[in-house]
Parts: C-alpha cells; structure tokens; sequence
C-alpha cells in the first residue's frame, strides 16, 4: 500500500427496517490526519460511525484496521481496537467523578480494590496533557459541556486511542470554546492519533481537516483535499440536487400580516426577539443549536412562560399563559421532538390525531369514537400517510410518517391560522420531506402563516419567504428570499466578538 | 387535497366476541366463579344470603379502588389512603360524639377525604419534581400521626375511639333483600368511575397524561388541573370507605386502614392496570375486588388463618403480573419452532 492507512472501510452497507442508512460507503483514514466527514442530517454520518465503533454491525462491507480485516461484535471490541468517539453531547456519568468517568471500564484494580490514589494522578496527568482546569476529583455533572468534552477526550487517551471520532464536538460550544477544542484537537493529531471530525460548520473544517469525505443520502459521493476544492462544489456535493426540485415553494403574494411576536424575552434564553408573518407567508427562524429558536417558539405558544413579550393574531393581542391557549387561536405548534413531545408513541394513529379536538367532536362529555376514526381516516389520508389502520400504534410507523401523523394531528383543528414546525424534517429521509415540504406549500397557498424553524440551510432557503436568523438568543438579521444565501445565514449565525452570553444550550 | 397515492386507511376495528372473552377480563370473571365454586365446596355456610351479609366490612376498601385505579393510570401512586381512611373516621367518630347530628358526621368524614386528598395533589401538583410516592409516603405519616394525636387528647384511651351514638351508622348498615346498602353503593359509584375512565373525554385525558405526559401538555391538556382533580377524587373515595367501614366497626383506632393502600393497589394490578401508567381498565380492578371479598368470606367461614388470606392474595398478584410475560414468551418460543 503506497499511502500509511490506518483505517479502511469498503462498501459498507447498513440496513434499518424501512431505511438503507449507508448504501456502499468507502472511507480511507491516514495516519496523523484530521478527517472531515460531511453531509446533510440524515445522510448517514452518524450510522456509519457507529459502524467503526462496533454500535452497529454492517449487513455488507469488510472494515481493516492498519491492513488487517477485522470484525467488531460490539463497542468493546472497537475500544480495545484502539478507536474511541466523543459525542456532541457526552454520554458520560453526571453524578460521578472526573477519574471514575475516564476509567469507566478499565479501572485500576488491585487485589479487587480500586486504586484511587493512582487513578486520580494518571488522570490529572491525562486533564495536564489537554490543559484543562478542573480536576479529577470533580464530579463530571457540574461542568461546561465543552469540560465534559474534554473528560471524554481524556476517557479516549487513557485507553491509549488511536483513532479518535469526534461527532458535532463544537455545535454546542461557544467559539472560544471551540478555539480550544482545535488546540487539542492539532496537538492529538502531532501525537500521531488519526481524527476522523464531523461537523456542519464549515470553519471547523477549514481550520482542521486536511481531508473531507462527503456521504449524501446513505450514499459515498467523494474524498477531497480540503484546499483543493472550492466551497460551492462541496456545497454541491453535499446538496447534490437542484434546490429547486426538492422544494416545491411556490410564489405567492403574502396577504395581510396575520401573526406577529413583539419584544419576546425570556432571561437567560432569549432576548427580544421580534417576527410577523403574513397570511400564506412561509417564514424561516434558523440559527446554530442554542441559539434560542425553540426556546422563544415555546414562550409563544405558552409551553414555558416568557419574562416579557407579546403575541397579536390578526391584529388582536393574545393572552397565552398555556399551551391551550394558542392552540385555541389557532396557533398550532408541530414540537421538535415528534417521539416525546408530538406523538402518544403507544397510542393508535387515530387517537393521535383526535387527542386535541377529542373534545369538539364528543357528545357533551362522552367520546364519539365514530366521528374520531372518520375525522382521524380522512386526515391521516390527506397527508397520504403510509398505515394500514389507524389503529396501529404511532411507534410500528417510521419517523417521516410519524411527521406526517403530528402533520395530521395539526390539520385535524380546523382554527388553524397559524403554524410552526420546529424543525420539521429532522431525520427523515429524502421521500418524506419533499412530501412535507409539499403540504407546507399547499398550506401556505390556502393562507395560513407558516414558521419553520430549522438548522437545515437548503430547507430554509428553499422554502422561506423571509428567514429570521438568531445568534445567542436575539434576531440578528432578516433575510428576504431574493437575498439569502449560505454564506450569509452563516454570518449571521456567527457571532462578530468571541464571548457569550444570553443563549443556552437546548 | 386527497391523498395522492389514493392509499385507504382502514377506520374498522377488529374486535370480535372472541378478543372479548380471552382478554383478562373474562380470565377474572373464570376465576371468580372459581372462587365461588371453592366457597361453595369448602362451607356449608357459604350462601348468598350470609356472602351479603358479610361482604360490607370487606367491601368498604373496595370504593378507593376506582380512585386508585385513576392514580395509576397517571402513573402516579398514593400510598397516603390507609391513613386518610383513619384520619377520616376518628375525625366522624370524634364529631360524632361531641353531638354532631349524624348527617353532619356524615359531611365530616367525606370532607376530611376530600381535603387530604386535595392535599396530595396540590403538593404532587405544585411540585412536580418530587416523586408522588415520597409525597404520599409524607402524608401518610402527618395523616395518621394527626390521627394519634386525636386519640391522646380525645379519645377513648388505648389509641382508640368509639363513637356512643350508632343509630345512624345502623341505619347504613341496613340491607334491602339480601343487598347491603354498601353493595348498592360499591356498583353504582364503580359504574360511574369506570364508565368516566373508559368513555369520556376526562379519562381519554387520563389515559394521555399516564402514555406521554409531554405530548398531553403540547396537545393542550392541562396535565397538572387533572392529576389535582384525581387526586381530591381519590381522597373523597378514602372519606366513602372510612364511612362504610364505621358501619362495621362503629369505632376507629391506630390500626384503622392500615394496608388499604397497598391492597388497593394490588387489586389494580391484579385486574390488568399498569403502575407504569397509560394502560388497563377499571373493569379488571372490579372483579378483582369481588374475588378477593368472596375468598376472604369463604376462608373466614372456615376459619383459616386471616393471615392466610394475605399469602394468597400476594401469589395471585404476582401470577397476575407474570401472565403477559409468561404469555409472550410462550408466543416467542412457537413463533421461533415455526420458522
């Protein structure tokens, strides 16, 4: 082999009931690199790392580690391989200490007693070598994020890795914070240990990566030098389609103002944030994770309480102290997380789809079970949902048709003026969003407002009209659909200085 | 806009009369004449005229069963009952004999229920962070422990109080036919808690908050206004028993209620309710009562230990439990021999 690899994966292929996640993805990791992997959410990125780790064996494809072919039967197996993952957020153990999470699993053992003593000093060791500024004896719960990060990058040194993952490490890390993390990152890499890097934010990749493998739709598309190839074309790559056939927006002359937040406030996650929408209007509200998107969309729908704030609908200002009051408006929330906040996972689909308007439909206070399943059959058919009954269980359906249920589940109230979708196409695949952005666009041509709120760029320039940017929980621009681009959502997301405040994690 | 694959979703349910009587249900209602066969067999006595006649001292911790069964359906739990049950009655007793006409001691004692009740689910409400077991566990200990300190100051001595007049307590304790009064009032108040449960949009509510308390909220149920009125609900159910069970006893004492709690609790379970929430009905729960009641009266006529009875109400509920598991892994082993 003419080139040093360390880690080599060929035609892997990983199949989920339903879903191919990885279609024959090869990948090719160097000794001493950092390795960018890039694609959309859904591409399969996170599937395929958990193939290297031994989370997830592979249906097809063989895997060598420095040329010899192994096969891993579970996380272990991977770990004592020499490969280690750090997630975005740390899967470690809040209540205990520093030491005892970095020897999590391979502690020292002495007679069958743990020996702390030298624990603590090969993990201050270990905490001296990153610089960090805390100590073994901290419990791991109350530090920053970007602290537990590093406890885990310690976790992955003291099982002397070779390879290290790092999945999203900075897209909950403030940018001093992620300046840090690339330090550590360049010195791991001096030290002769292979990176393998995913990230959405292009700077991480221009600051690190020498190297950048693109998957698109569970699909391999390319391995390019990171100076050798312009920042459209990766684009490109990535997206891989015209924007335009994937987003059916249509253009529609906005009607009247019908929605409108003035001066939303709530201290520590937002600060006076300000949008309208006009009726048949699609408005975009994106930012990086932690900007405060979802946090000031629940404030307006009543699900926490904001500090200050207030909410008109057609001109009238509204007074929303719970979720019901919204939703009687006709303001209608689809959450971000359809399994826990959106979805009675147990339930049948028809029950899903009847719980708001259970009421509107009984007879004074019993259940007309009649007129839910032919109110239920008739909405779950409108968004050409993919079921057999509506009595299967929201949980037998795959993620896009559980999106299309809470879609149902929206439609069903017939107040609806106004819609949000927070984030509304999260890891569902290619099919199902095109068909739920096609249901956005007939809701906007019957005039309803509508707000999506995502972190998918090409959604939000597909479908918006106008697209809101926050950045540390204000509205830090608004950009109109002629005028946006990648680069400059991107601008406004980032922040101009270095320090935080405001915004938290959510 | 009609889907535009043109896919039907059926809107038909498939239940037949054979679902019906394989559920666990139609199990229950075997074994309660199961029991009765065995009452039948073991004593003479074992008649309906003598099983009515018994029943109501062991029917009265039947009422907080429904109110229980909301409780678990939640996903919450109360174990403060047994003790509201005391506090409840030596409150009446107490009333009672300090000359409170018996209508009035009727009041109290549902009023003492109602407001502990009302109790526990303004704290389970107010602070939902703490687990209901904890709270219930807290004012189980200050209900009885206000309770004693009644019985010190005006009771009878010895931790007891019995109340002097019981003439109207007779009167309850009257039978029409062969029916105790308690009879009459255990089946009507069990049709309306169970009918409300499985019929009406407040206990489709229920059965929302115990499935996914997050997606209630989001779908615009006012979680907290629900489990608060479950909780007074079941309260108002422990000031029935403490009234019935004075019927019988015509006095109260520390021990008073003490493990009505947990025996309520293992009637719902044992009639299919989940204490993880969101699953069962209180039809199960009902027959279970009923099978406990006539296996303590069959065993009572033949004087076997008391404590017996508590053996094998223990069993029954854990082979109760077992059943699903038992049941699915047989299912899991046949499917595996087929393929």
């Amino acid at each position: 082999m003419a080139e040093d690899l360390i880690l080599e994966l060929n035609g892997i292929t990983k199949i989920f009931p339903g879903v191919k996640a990885l279609n024959s993805v090869h990948f090719q990791l160097r000794r001493g690199e950092v390795h960018a992997l890039m694609g959309e959410n859904g591409a399969g990125k996170s599937t395929f790392i958990k193939v290297i780790t031994g989370v997830h064996a592979a249906e097809e494809g063989k895997m060598f580690l420095e040329g010899r072919e192994v096969h891993f039967k579970g996380p272990k197996d991977a770990q004592e391989a020499g490969i280690a993952a750090v997630y975005q957020h740390p899967t470690s153990y809040p209540t205990l200490s520093v030491t005892e999470n970095i020897f999590m699993g391979h502690e020292d053992i002495k007679n069958g007693m743990i020996q702390w003593r030298s624990m603590n000093t090969k993990a201050q060791a270990l905490l001296d070598s990153l610089d960090a500024d805390f100590k073994p004896t901290d419990e791991v719960g109350a530090l920053t994020i970007a602290q537990q990060q590093m406890v885990e990058i310690a976790k992955a040194l003291s099982t002397n890795a070779k390879i290290i993952i790092l999945d999203e490490p900075t897209a909950a890390l403030t940018t001093n914070e992620s300046e840090k993390l690339y330090e550590i990152v360049e010195k791991l890499r001096d030290e002769g240990r292979s990176i393998i890097f995913i990230s959405h934010r292009f700077e991480d990749m221009y600051r690190l990566a020498s190297r950048v493998t693109v998957f698109r739709d569970s699909q391999y598309i390319g391995t390019y030098d990171v100076n050798e190839i312009s920042n459209a074309d990766l684009i490109k790559a990535m997206v891989g389609r015209e924007i335009t056939d994937m987003y059916p927006k249509e253009d529609i002359t906005p009607g009247e103002e019908i929605f409108r937040v003035e001066g939303m406030t709530r201290t520590g996650y937002f600060k006076d944030v300000s949008f309208d929408v006009k009726a048949g209007e699609i408005i975009g509200l994106t930012g990086l994770v932690g900007a405060g998107r979802t946090e000031t969309i629940e404030s307006v729908c009543g699900i926490t309480k904001p500090d200050a704030g207030r909410v008109f609908l057609e001109g009238r200002e509204l007074s929303i102290k719970k979720p019901e009051d919204a939703m009687k408006a006709g303001i209608i929330l689809l959450p971000e997380d359809r399994q826990k906040q959106g979805l009675i996972l147990s339930w049948g689909l028809g029950r899903n789809v009847t719980l708001p308007i259970q009421e509107e439909l009984a007879n004074k206070w019993f259940n007309d079970e009649k007129k839910e399943w032919q109110v239920s059959k008739e909405r779950l058919e409108e968004v050409d949902t993919k079921a057999v009954t509506i009595f299967q269980p929201a949980s037998s359906l795959s993620g896009g048709n559980q999106q299309k249920v809470v879609v149902a589940k929206a439609l069903a109230q017939s107040n609806m003026k106004v819609v949000i979708m927070d984030e509304p196409t999260k890891g569902i695949d290619v099919g199902a969003k095109k068909e739920i952005y096609e249901i956005m666009g007939d809701l906007a041509k019957k005039g309803y407002g509508i707000i999506m709120i995502s972190s998918e760029m090409p959604e939000i320039i597909g479908m918006c009209d106008r697209i809101f940017v926050m950045c540390n929980g204000k509205i830090s621009g608004c950009l109109s659909r002629e005028e946006v681009n990648q680069e400059r959502i991107l601008e406004l997301s980032m922040e101009k200085g270095s320090t935080t405040e405001g915004g938290a994690a959510s | 806009m009609a889907g535009k694959s043109g896919r039907e979703i059926s809107a038909v349910p498939e239940n037949g009369l054979k679902s019906k009587i394989l559920s666990w249900e139609g199990a229950l209602v075997l074994i309660l004449i199961a029991v009765n066969i065995l009452g039948v067999s073991i004593s003479p006595n074992y008649t309906a005229n003598n099983v009515f006649r018994e029943m109501p001292r062991y029917l009265a911790e039947t009422f907080m069963l429904f109110g229980m069964g909301y409780i678990l359906v939640l996903g919450d739990i109360d174990i403060s009952v047994g003790a509201l049950v005391c506090l409840s009655g030596t409150i009446a007793v107490l009333a009672s004999n300090a000359g409170a006409p018996f209508i009035l001691t009727v009041l109290i004692c549902l009023l003492v229920g109602l407001l502990g009740g009302m109790l526990n689910g303004i704290i389970a409400t107010k602070f939902t962070e703490l687990p209901t077991m904890i709270v219930t566990l807290g004012t189980q200990i200050i209900f009885r422990g206000i309770a004693e300190v009644l019985f010190e100051t005006w009771g009878n001595g010895g931790g007891t109080a019995s109340m002097a007049d019981t003439k109207g307590l007779m009167l309850l304790a009257k039978r029409i036919g062969p029916f105790p009064i308690a009879f009459f009032c255990v089946i009507i108040v069990g049709a309306v808690m169970i009918t409300i449960l499985a019929k009406t949009t407040f206990g489709r509510k229920i059965y929302a908050i115990g499935s996914n308390k997050t997606a209630a909220y989001y779908a615009g149920i006012e979680v907290e206004r629900i489990r608060f009125i479950c909780y007074s609900i079941l309260g108002l159910l422990a000031g029935v028993c403490a009234l019935f069970l004075l019927t019988a006893t015509f006095g109260s004492n520390t021990t008073t209620g003490q493990g009505f709690e947990m025996e309520v609790i293992a009637m719902c379970v044992f009639g299919g309710i989940a204490t993880t929430g969101g699953k069962g009905n209180l039809i199960g729960g009902f027959i279970a009562a009923f099978i406990i009641v006539c296996l303590r009266i069959a065993l009572g006529q033949r004087n076997i230990n008391t404590q017996l009875i508590l053996v094998i109400i223990g069993l029954m509920l854990i082979v109760s439990v077992l059943v699903p598991s038992i049941s699915s892994a047989l299912a899991a082993r046949k499917k595996k021999r087929s393929a």
